[in-house]
């Protein structure tokens, strides 16, 4: 391990302190995350894994200050984002996390370059440099030659890529995927895995939570959950 | 303006609704703008009427309009000296109208061979009832005769016979012959009117009124002001009924006030029929799009970045509309005009439906805003899901 990479893998992206998360649904009280703590640390590749209803997606999106905790603290890259306003967690998000979603939510109207220049246009980078960046990410995920195309012309690992493409927009240090490869084949999954492996060596903390194993055997590491619970 | 191509491109994801939605607020527009012509332009067309020719004030007997009643003024000469004479007064035209007979070849009754010829004894010096197309103003045997009347193939030269409706046995005393010496277009002619002018005194006395008048027109000193002056003339003369323009234009607005009403009913309803039209159908489109929303601001879009997509897309929808309804509304105004000029009575120089170009601009305005403010709630509705339990349910 390079001295380089080793400093990267000591900054802490994530910390997570007895994160809880309760909701009601029809009257019930639903305790989908139930004190929770870890730590993601730059160049991690961790893996969530559980059976449906585990609490896999919910803390995804703790982890990703899309969601707040009912209870416990979350440092993103030394931010406590549970005091943050909508305003600035939606900033903080746009800046500082990645994320790609199983069924990609891509704008079906703009094309692949367009899809990934959104976030950098919210962010403020000029036209002529989100373009240049669009273009290099999407060459850098094999879609180097379908830039012009929109997501409904292409297939449905292609559109993984642009998603994650457009996850990388604003090179964020953290990358978190929801099932990314839910809607895929095992062949498309595989190449997603090697694309996730290789965008992980080059330095980017990646956390998935997914049902397929063959992904989270891919990753550096790999957490379960159960009942909201980290099984040991 | 990447968001901006998105809303765009948005509504051509589906064209059939979107063009439906543009043809709908299209019709709601073109009604409210002929609404906001209807509701102005009656009073904007009658005050360019009464003003076209000049005189700034109406003087007709006491408790009447002009040619509202039979009534006249009784010594209309000194009447017209007295006036000429009062401060901020320039000139003062005498008109004396009557209904005569203008004899034809046909029949041989008193009434029989004859039409029905609406006569203005007018000074041809101080006039503003009509407008001379071709000709010389009347003498004292001459005429002046409205287009009409042209058309049933009179012409400068030719000789009529005028008379006045009554008995058998006066009929010889009330009929004179007249020349015709010029062709004019008669200002406030209803439509299909045939009218015709002489002069004052030929009227008074072949309709055997001396030295009254029905109506006079009053030009005041350029600078003063017309309801200042009617004021202080109405003071020294209480005899006379005296009104401004301005003021004749309220009375008349008083009295066809329902036209407004109408107007104002009707601009209401299209303002509401667009607001629910673009409400319904951005809801819909909104609604298909709560995953992508929650996506979106997942990854960092603000709300206000996803509200202004939204109201660009129904800016865009309701900017095409008024395109389509503002022409649609300027044909349809056309065709009402066309059916409403014939309405009895009236002027045909008056207009139901007067093009302002800020009649256009409210018109496009309204639209927009019951637009754009029919997006903002299914758009803030939106906003404000949460994004966690929005991506639980969209994601399987």
């Amino acid at each position: 391990m390079s001295a380089e990479r080793a400093g990267r893998e000591q900054r802490r992206l994530v910390e997570a302190r007895d994160v809880r998360r309760e909701y009601r649904l029809k009257g019930d009280l639903i305790e989908a995350v139930r004190g929770i703590s870890l730590e993601v640390s730059a160049g991690d590749f961790l893996a969530i894994v559980g059976p449906s209803g585990s609490g896999k997606s919910t803390l995804l999106h703790l982890l990703g200050a899309v969601d707040s905790p009912t209870s416990g603290a979350i440092y993103l890259d030394g931010s406590d984002v549970t005091v943050m306003t909508d305003a600035e967690r939606a900033r903080f998000r746009l800046e500082h996390v990645g994320l790609v979603f199983q069924r990609f939510h891509l704008l079906p109207m703009l094309t692949a370059l367009e899809n990934v220049e959104l976030p950098m246009a919210e962010a403020g980078l000029a036209r002529k440099e989100r373009e240049q960046r669009a273009k290099a990410l999407l060459t850098r995920v094999g879609l180097g030659e379908r830039l012009r195309h929109r997501p409904g012309e292409i297939s449905g690992g292609q559109r993984q890529r642009v998603a994650v493409a457009r996850a990388l927009a604003n090179r964020p240090a953290l990358l978190l995927a929801d099932e990314p490869t839910g809607e895929l084949d095992q062949s498309t999954s595989a190449e997603m895995l090697e694309l996730f492996q290789s965008l992980n060596e080059d330095g980017t903390a990646i956390v998935v939570a997914t049902h397929d194993l063959q992904l989270a055997e891919g990753a550096r590491r790999q957490m379960t959950l159960v009942d909201g619970k980290i099984r040991e | 303006m990447l968001i901006f191509r998105y809303s765009a491109r948005e509504l051509l994801r589906h064209p059939a609704r979107s063009l439906l939605a543009v043809l709908g607020v299209a019709v709601a527009c073109a009604m409210l703008l002929d609404m906001l012509m209807l509701g102005g332009g009656l009073n904007a067309s009658f005050r360019s009427l009464l003003t076209s020719a000049g005189y700034e004030l109406r003087v007709s007997p006491a408790g009447t309009l002009p040619f509202d009643t039979g009534a006249t003024i009784g010594d209309a000469s000194g009447v017209r000296l007295r006036l000429e004479s009062e401060p901020g007064i320039d000139a003062v035209a005498p008109v004396l109208g009557s209904n005569l007979l203008i004899e034809n070849s046909r029949g041989a009754g008193p009434d029989e061979g004859t039409d029905r010829l609406f006569v203005l004894g007018v000074d041809p010096a101080e006039q503003g009832i009509y407008r001379l197309t071709s000709g010389v103003d009347p003498d004292e045997n001459g005429v002046v005769i409205g287009r009409e009347l042209a058309d049933t193939g009179l012409a400068i030269g030719d000789s009529i016979s005028l008379r006045a409706p009554g008995s058998f046995a006066e009929a010889g005393r009330r009929t004179g012959s007249f020349r015709v010496t010029g062709v004019a277009d008669f200002l406030y002619a209803s439509s299909g009117e045939r009218s015709a002018a002489v002069t004052l005194p030929t009227l008074a006395q072949l309709t055997d009124q001396p030295d009254r008048a029905s109506l006079m027109m009053v030009r005041i000193t350029e600078g003063e002001n017309p309801d200042s002056v009617a004021a202080a003339l109405r003071l020294r003369h209480p005899e006379l009924e005296i009104a401004s323009v301005g003021q004749l234009v309220e009375t008349a607005a008083r009295r066809l006030s329902y036209f407004r009403q109408l107007a104002a009913i009707l601009g209401t309803v299209s303002l509401v029929v667009t607001t629910l039209l673009i409400g319904t159908i951005m809801a819909i489109s909104i609604n298909d799009r709560y995953g992508t929303i929650a996506a979106l601001r997942a990854i960092g879009i603000s709300k206000r970045s996803i509200v202004a997509a939204f109201l660009v897309e129904s800016l865009l929808l309701c900017v095409l509309a008024a395109a389509v309804g503002l022409g649609l509304g300027l044909l349809v105004a056309g065709q009402l005009e066309r059916i409403l000029s014939d309405f009895p009575g009236l002027p045909s120089a008056i207009r139901f439906f007067v093009f302002e170009p800020d009649r256009l601009a409210w018109a496009a305005a309204g639209v927009l805003l019951a637009g754009v403010g029919a997006a903002l709630v299914p758009a803030i509705r939106a906003m404000n899901a949460p994004i966690a339990a929005t991506l639980h349910r969209e994601e399987p």
